[in-house]
């Protein structure tokens, strides 16, 4: 079972601060236009209960995620609350993307998307690689693609 | 090249201009008023005369501009007055072809055709309007040349009639629908309404009567059940009047509708699962509802294509028989049985009745609220009484549910009021996923969904084998992928074993067939990507494409071999991807690792 990089922490943990700071930010603001009048500490509060909670959740999310390239399919597991387990067999995939968001290129990671003809929860995306892991990671998909096909079609 | 029905300008210029103008007029009408009377009027004529003029000149274009034509391979549309659309749409990958004719169209003759392919919101090919015939012409064009036969020697397929919808049965059918389309208008309007109303008329409210209240509740319940079983009737009726269902070859083609008639067809080996669906009323008599799911079908397409009760892809469906008429055409078309099914471990009995308790526990609060605020006493404890009927009802949701392996299906079954029993052929199964939420944890089970190409799961829910225990579901996950892929392996055996005795030659390597451009091995391949869209589509042209991608082809060929290995020990030594296993993988060595180098380095094992 292969790890995300752990690097991805810091944009989870990022995005979760600044979660954390937006909402905070609108509680401060409801408290200053409130018409009653609402203890000060209240918006920090919440903003530290959100902070504390989503970084929570976003280390815990990276303990939880963890992928495999099988023989035949690409295994994900991942969730906190829910755990999910995805099987993804390689003659389903459709096509592989490698993306860099430009959060991700700014602490140099990058994603790999694998996409098939379901209907739902579908695409399947593993985020929290480096460039060329992800690269690297979509070209093997794509070839562990082709080489399942033709090996049924002999 | 061939031209739609000139009919189709009168009507589609008839038919859009009613509602232009109609909306035109209304408006030039009312605001015409406040420029001074018959100027306004006057003006609000010719703006109108322009506007039908308009349209006219416009469909009469898009008529000109309009071209289809059924090449050997694919069928191809040339349309649109401004911007110009050719559209070539294989006919391997055409997953129905529908006819509809409404009241009007049928009385001058006309069709419309839409063609749908896998994928995408919309409607791929649509053909508005072109005469019966032709409609019925391209249907039947379609299904030969989709089998290859372009020169159309071979024998008519025979046809066999599947199911036929008896008047008694239409008739339960419209009994037991319920419409709530119709009240939920009423509800909106009425709640709208009512406060003008009221203010109008002095309603007088008998003060602190909940006896009043509560069979003034009652009789609007009883008004709503009412008004939707009589607008479920109509609709259901209106629908399924005179449904057939009708083998042609490897199609099914289905026609049905009474003022609309709807008219189409379903590759056989297109279908992606089987539903039946009943309820206790259904179950009681012996009745059932079977739904047919192909990837064709656009989700929310309702309106456009008029499909009346039951949603998009329900098309093909019977919408009422005999649970065994059902069963037997389930066993017909698949060739499964309606097997055993293996229920979720007994404790989750407990869990469905805490739900359920907890749902009451929940009203008797928010009602012990409303009693605290409310000048009046209101029986708050209701809710508790009913704490019996939730066990009950935890036992038979539990009793309902369960999942079976067949020996070429996955069969899953849900629900008590709306029970479905869906049919999932291995070898259409998509992915697997598996997941477990925190009240499942506590309770040591999980949810496996076997994710197909369909497109009704997006409001229907895929087979889905709910709160089973944790290592089934692990091992039903496992056993999927690998049947999918023995499912499929033996299906492309046999396919080729087919191909080969119906061409007596060319036994030659597949790999070969596909680079020569030999005629069956492309149209072989193209049949296995339409079927069960997979990556041979990328695979194959980019190895005919140029030698270097050829080449490229053969060393994924021999990678094959190492593949698993190379797999194997590229997750562990490979210095790009990072490759801690979460096992071994110690938190805060890989933490310390991050903050001293950049470039992450496997850790090894």
């Amino acid at each position: 079972m292969n790890r995300l990089h752990p690097r991805i922490r810091l944009l989870w943990v990022a995005r979760a601060v600044v979660f954390a700071l937006v909402v905070g930010g609108v509680a401060a603001a409801a408290t200053l236009f409130a018409p009653v009048s609402i203890p000060s500490y209240v918006p920090v509060a919440v903003g530290v209960v959100f902070l504390v909670v989503g970084v929570a959740l976003a280390l815990l999310r990276y303990r939880a995620w963890g992928y495999e390239v099988r023989d035949d399919s690409l295994y994900l597991q991942r969730g906190v609350l829910t755990k999910v387990n995805t099987v993804v067999p390689f003659v389903r995939v459709q096509h592989v993307d490698s993306t860099r968001g430009p959060l991700e290129r700014l602490v140099g990671l990058a994603s790999t998307v694998v996409y098939t003809a379901g209907s739902r929860g579908a695409d399947v995306s593993i985020p929290g690689l480096t460039p060329e892991g992800a690269e690297d990671l979509q070209d093997r998909l794509k070839r562990l693609a082709i080489a399942s096909e033709g090996d049924d079609a002999v | 090249m061939t031209r739609l029905s000139p009919l189709s300008v009168l009507y589609r210029a008839v038919q859009r201009s009613a509602s232009i103008v109609f909306a035109l007029a209304f408006f030039a009408f009312t605001g015409g008023t406040a420029f001074g009377g018959f100027l306004g009027g006057l003006g609000s004529v010719a703006l109108v005369g322009v506007a039908v003029i308009a349209i006219a000149g416009y469909e009469l274009a898009y008529f000109r501009r309009f071209e289809y034509e059924l090449t050997p391979d694919t069928l191809d549309i040339r349309s649109g007055v401004f911007s110009r659309r050719n559209r070539e749409i294989p006919y391997r990958r055409i997953q129905n072809v529908d006819i509809s004719r409404n009241v009007a169209q049928r009385l001058v003759g006309i069709a419309a055709v839409n063609l749908e392919t896998a994928g995408g919101g919309e409607t791929e090919g649509s053909l508005r309007f072109v005469s019966y015939e032709e409609a019925r012409r391209i249907q039947s064009e379609v299904a030969r040349l989709k089998r290859g036969d372009t020169d159309g020697d071979a024998p008519e397929p025979e046809q066999e009639l599947l199911f036929e919808l008896t008047p008694r049965e239409l008739a339960i059918v419209g009994a037991l629908s319920f419409d709530l389309r119709l009240p939920g208008l009423v509800f909106v309007f009425g709640s709208t309404a009512f406060p003008i109303v009221a203010s109008y008329v002095d309603v007088p409210v008998p003060a602190g009567s909940v006896a009043a209240a509560g069979v003034g509740v009652v009789a609007l319940g009883l008004l709503v059940a009412l008004v939707s079983w009589a607008a479920g009737f109509a609709s259901a009726v209106v629908n399924y009047y005179g449904f057939r269902l009708t083998r042609v070859g490897d199609e099914l083609q289905y026609e049905r509708g009474l003022l609309q008639r709807y008219n189409g067809s379903i590759p056989i080996d297109k279908l992606q699962t089987l539903t039946v669906e009943d309820n206790p009323l259904k179950r009681r008599f012996g009745y059932a509802t079977l739904l047919v799911e192909t990837a064709g079908y656009a989700p929310s397409s309702d309106g456009s294509n008029g499909s009346g009760g039951g949603g998009r892809g329900s098309e093909a469906a019977i919408p009422l028989a005999t649970r065994d008429r059902v069963l037997g055409l389930v066993a017909d078309l698949e060739g499964v049985e309606e097997p055993t099914f293996e229920r979720p471990p007994t404790r989750i009995r407990r869990r469905y009745a805490v739900r359920y308790s907890l749902v009451l526990g929940v009203a008797t609060l928010a009602l012990y609220g409303a009693n605290r605020f409310l000048p009046q006493e209101i029986p708050w404890f209701v809710p508790l009484a009913l704490v019996p009927v939730a066990v009950v009802a935890g036992a038979l949701q539990w009793r309902h549910r369960g999942y079976a392996l067949a020996e070429d299906h996955l069969v899953t079954r849900n629900g008590f009021w709306k029970r479905e029993m869906r049919f999932v052929p291995y070898y259409r199964v998509q992915t697997v996923i598996e997941r477990r939420t925190i009240f499942q944890r506590r309770w040591r089970v999980s949810t496996v969904t076997a994710d197909t190409a369909g497109s009704i799961s997006l409001v229907g829910g895929d087979a889905t084998a709910v709160d089973i225990e944790v290592a089934d579901a692990a091992t039903l996950r496992e056993t999927l992928n690998d049947r999918l892929r023995e499912a499929l392996s033996a299906r492309r055996e046999a396919r080729q074993q087919s191909r080969q005795a119906a061409l007596g030659i060319r036994a030659a390597e597949p790999d070969r067939d596909a680079d020569e451009s030999g005629e069956p091995a492309v149209a072989d391949a193209e049949a296995d990507v339409s079927e069960t869209p997979e990556f041979v589509e990328e695979a194959e042209p980019a190895a005919a494409e140029s030698v270097e991608d050829a080449a490229d082809a053969e060393d994924a060929e021999v990678a094959e071999d190492t593949d698993e290995f190379d797999g194997e020990a590229e997750e562990t030594a490979d210095p790009f991807i990072w490759g801690g296993s979460v096992e071994s993988g110690d938190d805060d060595a890989t933490e310390s690792d991050d903050e001293t180098g950049d470039e992450p380095s496997g850790d090894g094992r």
